[in-house]
């Protein structure tokens, strides 16, 4: 991703941007591993409701889709569809390693090994899995780039859609439904 | 009703969004602390609500948009109705069963817009928040009804009226001690705290009838829900708690049922809907009702009895 | 236009549609809209003519301002209907029939409500009851024509009674002398009440004669249930009426026992209201079909009128006349929504329909301003019917019976919005993509009932003035009425300003809409899933059994219906024991067993 250091805001833009900044509401993906970290980051020890922070039911409520941890083919066709159901402005937090580069299990067949090849990703939280510190140290990160504009993650697969399609369609390929439904 | 009526409610409205949304920034923190955290900041509830109509949104058909311009129009017009420390908005208009009855016009517009999104766990939300309407709604209206009779008036402010000026004991909350506690209980019921919130639970059926909302729908739907507490926390302040003599008094009184609510709700697990009903229709019906007979019967409570 | 000559061209215009149906149904379809139009509007012109009395071949009439009003709601509901009939002609077996009994039956509910005497009164009502009877049973089943008329002829049988107990009394047919004379005989006088006021009871549907509604008003033709709901029903409001006014009720009981100033009979009859709003409310909630949905809520609203207008004083009285309007009006509309959704579908079973608002959308607004009117939420008629009534019981503090009518009016806020999310909201079934909205013809009934529900809603005084008047000729204090208020004791009430306000908090909501960015429509079966793929609308629709868990608290319940099967069959054992007892196998003996016991009795009443 090409980030732009002009600020090409409007006033009203900043101002909505502060305000996303400020209120973050997250819907997790609990793909892996970092799922379990999140419950400590939440309650009283780490306290995330303290930089706005919180946990929502619905993607269409949600902000922040987080994905936490090993992304393997089947569950990406479902976050794909929860990430285009959500609202923009949007963003995308990656967890751990596997979800760079694959981590431990680089060389499965089910598993993906970059996420933004998908999704665009906003942030990388990295560790195998990012401690909590680590995750208050990464939304830290990502309240700034909002204020600054940076997270531009939304746009930017608004823009390159045709490629982010063609990457998710080759990954996935055609599915004829043959589920409990359908004959 | 002149042109004055409906500049003085639309200050009303804004007014009282500051103040309860300001109140539900504290109560967080309240309730942050209760769980040993240091909680949100207290605008946050404000961040909330901004960010959210700054965001796009998605909407599922004519019906989904309608209903939540119903509601919030609906609940707008039930808070100008309110009085509050003897303001009126519209003089005259503060009838308890207008108040009660003007409010379901909100809820009915949010239930069809939720039930429009076409999403089942939003009607599954839906009705379980009528369900829980119908336990608490009886129990708080036979309190009313008795203090309709016992007092010969139906209007909010000149019932909260007639309970000032004779000290703390001329609450109607003193006066009907058993009919005040049904209303505290029926409250509790009113704002969905726990244990009466399953309607929205959200790791359970996805926040119920909010699922499919985003956006400035969301947005619309936080600021009805603050309106929808004043008006619902304002009608047990008038009607148990005396109301206010002036408008300090009121916010004072108001500041400490509302986190007491919340207090409550920090505290407690959550009953499911069926269990609701059944604990409604079991304590704070019967005694709704033995206060009924014995305000009717015998006149205590009437006159201050102490 | 005189009365009788209203009623003879009604049973003109039926004869009439009977000859013609026999050539073109439509045709004859068409001649009961005009047949009823005809009567609404000439009807309407008598209020310059009330107060006075005609005589026709063996009937006597009175027109008295109750039955101007009962009669213009009662045709309301009739004409209105009549706009559907020309497209249900395919689906009767005897269209000519159906037109002939439609007019008949409507030609007779005139002479009942302005009956001077019981038999003009009989007379007239059994002819409604037999026409309907024979309407009903076009429907989906014969059963519920044959309950439908066992409950009448209960409440004939009684009626016939009380007329003959009452002749035999007081030795005059007229109703108001009849009843009036009967003040010196308080023990005939509760006998009659109660005989005369049970025919009217079973006709509104009150318990434990309710059970004839929802088997009815389920299963007759979609084009009558909206009348027998709007309004037949009200006839028994009106029977009910009589018994309390030209009967003087409260007079005659005063020396009884009573309960907050009511006496105890009375206060009887409305504790059954009372039974019936809860046993309406609760059935209403678990219905699956809904048209026996809505014919239940009838037995709950019919509990609030008999409520109403038993209270007979000044506020409750009149807050049950005005809700046999704000009932008649939003039920047919409701009914006729229903109709026209089945005329496209085929069907009323809620779990077999969804998102219909996205094809009929004018219909989904009719029902949604009835049931707003039914439910008594401003600013429709029916708020302020039930806020009169809740402001006349808190007057006499009648506890009990406030319990019941806040939980019917809490309740039906569940049971109206079953139909509103399974049929009209909700996934929109794959075979429903296609249908389209209903026609003019059909709409404009129902665009016309839904304007009537907001004019009551908005401007109730109109209907309250002739209501006032109703008061002031039964000597009872009115309602007091200022411009656009209505004053209780209590407070008052000043629709017009609720509606103001409303629409000032609508708009600003409103405004707060449009100025932020236009969503992006998605489509219905893109919602929250889980994440999950699915490809069935009819499984991302939630419609039956909607308040499963408020249903499981009282599914054990009885059911009236299988009480009285399980009585059927009781009596029917009585009767075969006694057959066989006298035809057996020895009725000698059994004949001497009773002739001794017939004995036994005698020597032991002589010895006494």
């Amino acid at each position: 991703m090409v980030l732009d250091n002009k600020d090409t805001r409007n006033i009203w833009e900043k101002i909505g941007d502060f305000f996303s900044a400020n209120s973050i509401w997250m819907k997790w993906y609990c793909t892996g591993c970092g799922a379990i970290e999140m419950p400590p980051t939440m309650t009283s020890r780490f306290d995330m409701e303290r930089l706005g922070m919180g946990p929502m039911a619905t993607p269409r409520q949600a902000d922040v889709l987080l994905i936490t941890g090993y992304l393997s083919t089947k569950t990406l066709r479902r976050v794909i569809y929860s990430y285009e159901q959500m609202n923009s402005p949007r963003y995308v937090v990656g967890f751990g390693s596997c979800t760079i580069n694959g981590g431990i299990y680089y060389d499965s067949y089910a598993t993906i090994n970059q996420l933004d090849k998908y999704l665009p990703v906003d942030l990388y939280i990295a560790g195998c899995m990012p401690r909590p510190e680590a995750i208050m140290n990464g939304f830290n990160t990502l309240i700034e780039m909002i204020k600054k504009g940076e997270a531009n993650g939304w746009r930017h697969y608004q823009e390159n859609y045709d490629w982010y399609k063609k990457n998710q369609l080759e990954s996935l390929g055609e599915v004829i439904i043959h589920d409990e439904f359908h004959e | 009703m002149g042109a004055l009526n409906f500049l003085y409610a639309f200050l009303m409205l804004l007014l009282v969004f500051i103040f309860q949304t300001t109140l539900t920034g504290l109560n967080r923190k309240v309730t942050a602390r209760l769980q040993k955290r240091y909680g949100a900041r207290w605008y946050q509830q404000f961040l909330d609500i901004f960010k959210a109509l700054r965001k796009d949104s998605t909407s599922h058909g004519w019906v989904f948009d309608f209903g939540v311009i119903m509601a919030l129009g609906g609940i707008m017009a039930t808070v100008t109705f309110i009085p509050v420390a003897g303001f009126r908005a519209f003089p005259g208009t503060d009838n308890v069963f207008v108040i009660s009855y003007l409010l379901a016009v909100g809820m009915l517009g949010m239930a069809m817009s939720a039930a429009g999104s076409g999403n089942p766990w939003a009607s599954i939300g839906v009705g379980r928040a009528l369900t829980n309407m119908l336990a608490y709604d009886i129990p708080l209206m036979v309190v009313i009804f008795t203090m309709i009779f016992a007092f010969d008036s139906a209007s909010v402010g000149q019932l909260a009226e007639m309970q000032q000026g004779m000290g703390i004991l001329g609450w109607n909350f003193f006066r009907m001690p058993l009919g005040g506690i049904v209303a505290v209980i029926a409250l509790l019921g009113m704002l969905g705290k726990k244990p009466f919130d399953s309607f929205i639970a959200p790791a359970e059926i996805a926040s119920g009838p909010m699922v499919e909302y985003g956006g400035k729908h969301l947005g619309f739907m936080f600021i009805l829900h603050e309106f929808m507490t004043f008006i619902e926390v304002s009608l047990i302040i008038n009607l148990f708690f005396g109301g206010g003599a002036t408008i300090w008094e009121y916010m004072l009184k108001y500041a400490i049922l509302y986190t007491f609510t919340n207090i409550i709700s920090g505290v407690m697990p959550r009953f499911k809907i069926d269990q609701a009903v059944k604990y409604f229709y079991r304590v704070p019906l019967a005694m709704a009702i033995i206060q009924g007979l014995v305000v009717i019967f015998t006149g205590l409570g009437v006159t201050i009895w102490f | 236009m005189n009365l009788n000559l209203v009623i003879i061209v009604s049973v003109a215009f039926a004869i009439a549609a009977y000859l013609v149906s026999k050539v073109n149904d439509k045709a004859g379809a068409f001649m009961t809209v005009a047949g009823s139009m005809f009567a609404l509007v000439t009807v309407f012109l008598l209020r310059n003519s009330i107060g006075s009395e005609i005589s026709f071949l063996y009937f006597n009439f009175n027109l008295t301002v109750t039955g101007w009003y009962f009669s213009l709601v009662m045709l309301t509901a009739y004409s209105m209907t009549a706009f559907f009939n020309p497209f249900w002609m395919k689906k009767l077996i005897y269209p000519a029939g159906y037109n002939f009994l439609y007019l008949l039956s409507m030609a007779g509910t005139l002479g009942v409500f302005f009956a001077k005497d019981f038999i003009t009164l009989f007379v007239f009502w059994e002819t409604v009851v037999w026409s309907s009877a024979f309407i009903i049973q076009m429907g989906k089943s014969r059963q519920a024509a044959y309950v439908y008329y066992v409950i009448s002829a209960i409440g004939s049988m009684a009626t016939l009674f009380a007329i003959m107990f009452a002749y035999g009394t007081t030795g005059t047919f007229v109703i108001n002398e009849a009843f009036k004379g009967l003040a010196g005989y308080p023990g005939r006088a509760i006998v009659i009440f109660i005989t005369f006021i049970a025919a009217g009871m079973a006709k509104i549907g009150i318990f434990p004669f309710h059970v004839w509604l929802p088997s009815a008003h389920g299963s007759a033709p979609h084009t009558f249930s909206p009348v027998l709901s709007g309004g037949l029903v009200k006839m028994g409001a009106f029977v009910a009426l009589l018994s309390v006014t030209a009967f003087p009720a409260y007079e005659i009981f005063k020396d009884m026992a009573s309960f907050r100033g009511i006496p105890l009979p009375i206060y009887f009859m409305m504790a059954l209201g009372a039974i019936s709003i809860v046993a309406g409310t609760l059935m209403a909630i678990k219905q699956e079909d809904a048209k026996k949905l809505l014919a239940y809520s009838s037995v709950a609203n019919g509990g609030y009128i008999l409520i109403g207008l038993l209270m007979l004083d000044q506020v409750g009285f009149a807050g049950g006349m005005m809700h046999i309007v704000n009932h008649a009006v939003a039920s047919a509309a409701a009914f006729l929504s229903i109709a026209a959704v089945a005329y496209r579908t085929g069907t009323t079973k809620m779990s077999e329909m969804g998102g219909m608002i996205h094809r009929m959308p004018v219909t989904y607004l009719v029902y949604l301003i009835a049931i707003i009117s039914m439910a008594g939420i401003p600013p429709m008629g029916g708020f302020v019917s039930k806020w009169l009534i809740f402001q006349g019981l808190a007057d006499k503090g009648l506890i009990f019976l406030a319990t019941t009518a806040f939980f019917g009016s809490i309740g039906s806020f569940l049971y109206v919005f079953r139909p509103l999310s399974a049929v009209f909201l909700g996934q929109t079934f794959t075979r429903d993509l296609e249908k389209k909205e209903v026609g003019f013809f059909m709409m404009f009934p129902m665009l016309i009932l839904t304007l009537l529900s907001l004019l009551t809603g908005v401007f109730p005084n109109i209907f309250l003035r002739v209501v006032v008047e109703i008061q002031s000729a039964f000597g009872m204090l009115p309602v007091t009425l200022a411009e656009n208020t209505i004053v209780t004791s209590n407070g008052f009430l000043d629709a017009f300003r609720v509606f103001i306000v409303f629409g000032f908090g609508f708009a600003i909501a409103f405004v707060l809409f449009v100025i932020r960015r236009k969503s992006r429509k998605v489509e219905l079966m893109d919602t929250f899933t889980s994440a999950e793929f699915i490809h069935t609308r009819e499984l991302l629709h939630y419609s039956h059994s909607f308040y499963a868990p408020f249903e499981r608290l009282y599914e054990k319940a009885p059911d009236t219906m299988k009480l009285y099967h399980k009585a059927a069959v009781k009596i029917n054992e009585l009767g075969n024991m006694a057959e066989s007892a006298f035809f057996g196998i020895r009725p000698a003996r059994t004949v001497l067993l009773v002739m001794g016991m017939v004995l036994i009795v005698i020597i032991a009443g002589g010895v006494l």
